[in-house]
């Protein structure tokens, strides 16, 4: 990504965001842009406002003031049923009624491009097949969601998300609670989204090191502000790592990758 | 799915043609048919018995049972969760206090008025429920624990009236609330049908949006429903269909909560398969408790309140027995 890119718009942005519970502020004017195209990792500590400002970028929270904006267009201009189809978001935990095969949750995933009386389309049913396939979950197709394991629910679910064919992704902590080889195949996933399908998608992560090898683009957040944002090894240091997470650290390069990995001492 | 619904009818014209041929006069299986068909051999007592007065009651007892598992399941689905009933809307505490105020408050009350109370009464417990769970949008929690508030709320009115009414009135108002189908005349049955038509299609017609919004409110939202919408959209249904229900046969009890817990056992978790299913369910239950009240320990006759209660209690304990394991 070129320096001009972060002077853009970008893909979905807050401009002056705050956001809050009640009385209480979280975020306070936000700006925040997501590149085209582009992975964005929101890496931050507990409570430093990543989840909220995801769900506020999904248009599940009103942001107490300031817009967000998709494609330069403020999202409160679009029915939620249009922000659906280009946006599509994964939230943590989500739940499904008992019984749910993987198909049943992935045709939801279809759920905003149909109207009331409409039947299911050649389209939807190619969309449907399309993120069973790229999740891997072809197979599972018709096994309960009770019966998978972790990381084949999520796939699942990241399926569903993929069924809605928006261009923008929203991923609130994907890898918690998966095993490694979960964890790599699901970064390897978001990775082939980006690149050959051309998505933006924006997940909260976080191990650090994790965001800094996959993600392209990284955004830290501190008690509801930017700390910093760019290139991971223009990101990472051992200031921010310190100032951010009161954590002292070294950054080496990664062997095998080359990015920026963080070593606590 | 065809051959359960199949299996299903046969179950529930059973149950007919049961409640048709037994009671106090039990008609034998060919006098029966005899009458059905209209022979010229079935004597005048005969259909009299089975057209004027077993009939309308059988009619009244499908319509009230179906009409209590549709909404049912609307609330189970809106509610997301495994108790909710159409009682955790005040429907049955709101119908209730409207009937026991009319009955001790207002000397001699139409009997057309009765109705026409606990609808209103149920009517109003859910519209007041709906409103005070409202803050900037509802979340099913909040109505539920506010449905259990106001509910008792109204409960303790209806026991403080009576405490104080006519000894009389009193008795009467319990025996309309205990739940029954005894009085069915055919002008009820029709006008419940027509009543129940509309908001009946219009809750089958809406299955797909029940599917989604049971995934909780995020889940929803983010796929582009608009949840409170839609959830006031189906209280009001729920309302209209359990509304009625309570007006014509008082209240009776735990087919809203089994038919659909049944029903979704049988055919899975998708609405458009789970409302006929749990209708025909809920159809024979209220037929079949009703059948049951009537000759169990006749000449008495029991409410089919009282027996889908009977029912329902030890289905309540197997649903928390079931569930001990399952996390959430």
């Amino acid at each position: 990504m070129s320096a001009d890119d972060r002077h853009t718009l970008g893909k979905l942005a807050g401009q002056r965001v705050s956001i809050a519970y009640g009385e209480h502020r979280i975020v306070e004017d936000l700006d925040l842009v997501v590149p085209e195209r582009r992975f964005t990792a929101l890496i931050g500590p507990n409570g430093s406002g990543k989840s909220t400002i995801l769900r506020t970028f999904a248009g599940l929270m009103s942001p107490a003031s300031g817009t967000i904006l998709l494609d330069g267009r403020s999202i409160d201009t679009l029915s939620t049923k249009d922000l659906a189809k280009r946006v599509g978001v994964l939230l943590q935990g989500p739940v499904a009624p008992e019984g749910l095969t993987v198909r049943d949750l992935v045709r939801q995933g279809r759920y905003p491009h149909r109207s009331l009386f409409a039947r299911w389309s050649d389209e939807d049913q190619a969309a449907c097949d399309e993120a069973l396939m790229l999740t891997g979950t072809t197979t599972l197709a018709d096994t309960p969601l009770d019966s998978l394991s972790g990381g084949q629910r999520q796939r699942a679910w990241i399926a569903m998300t993929l069924a809605q064919r928006g261009e923008v992704l929203l991923l609130d902590e994907p890898t918690t609670y998966l095993d490694l080889a979960h964890q790599i195949e699901l970064m390897n996933l978001i990775t082939v989204l980006v690149r050959d399908h051309g998505k933006t998608v924006v997940a909260v992560l976080h191990d650090i090191n994790q965001a800094a090898r996959y993600a392209e683009h990284i955004v830290i957040l501190n008690n509801g502000r930017i700390t910093a944002a760019g290139r991971p090894e223009d990101v990472i240091s051992a200031e921010a790592i310190a100032s951010v997470f009161g954590v002292r650290s070294v950054i080496i390069r990664d062997p095998v990758a080359d990015t920026p990995l963080c070593i606590p001492l | 799915m065809i051959r359960l619904l199949v299996l299903l009818a046969a179950l529930l014209a059973g149950v007919v043609t049961a409640s048709l041929a037994f009671g106090d006069i039990s008609l034998s299986w060919h006098a029966l048919f005899e009458t059905i068909i209209g022979s010229p051999e079935a004597s005048p007592q005969n259909s009299m018995i089975v057209f004027d007065l077993r009939l309308p009651r059988v009619l009244l007892a499908l319509l009230v049972g179906a009409a209590l598992a549709t909404a049912g399941t609307i609330t189970l689905a809106i509610m997301r969760n495994p108790l909710a009933e159409p009682g955790v809307l005040g429907i049955n505490s709101g119908a209730a206090a409207a009937v026991m105020a009319m009955i001790v408050l207002v000397q001699e009350p139409p009997v057309l008025l009765l109705p026409a109370a606990g609808f209103f009464g149920a009517a109003a417990m859910a519209v007041a429920v709906y409103l005070l769970s409202w803050r900037g949008g509802t979340s099913s929690m909040r109505i539920i624990l506010i449905g259990i508030g106001l509910s008792s709320l109204a409960s303790a009115a209806t026991t403080f009236l009576s405490a104080f009414g006519e000894i009389g009135d009193v008795q009467r108002a319990m025996i309309w609330l205990a739940g029954s189908v005894y009085d069915a005349n055919i002008v009820k049955v029709r006008l419940l049908f027509f009543w129940l038509i509309l908001p009946l299609v219009l809750a089958w017609m809406s299955a797909r949006e029940l599917d989604l919004i049971r995934f909780g409110d995020n889940s929803a939202r983010s796929l582009g429903q608009p949840v409170d919408l839609v959830r006031a959209l189906m209280i009001v249904l729920c309302t209209l269909i359990s509304g009625a229900a309570v007006a014509a046969a008082g209240l009776i009890g735990f087919v809203g909560l089994v038919a659909p817990h049944i029903a979704s056992r049988l055919v899975g978790p998708s609405h458009a398969r789970i409302f006929p299913v749990a209708a025909l369910i809920g159809a024979s239950l209220v037929a079949a408790a009703d059948l049951v009240g009537r000759v169990i320990i006749a000449p008495t006759q029991l409410p089919a309140g009282i027996v889908t209660g009977l029912i329902g209690a030890p289905f309540f304990a197997y649903l928390l027995w079931g569930r001990r394991h399952v996390r959430g």
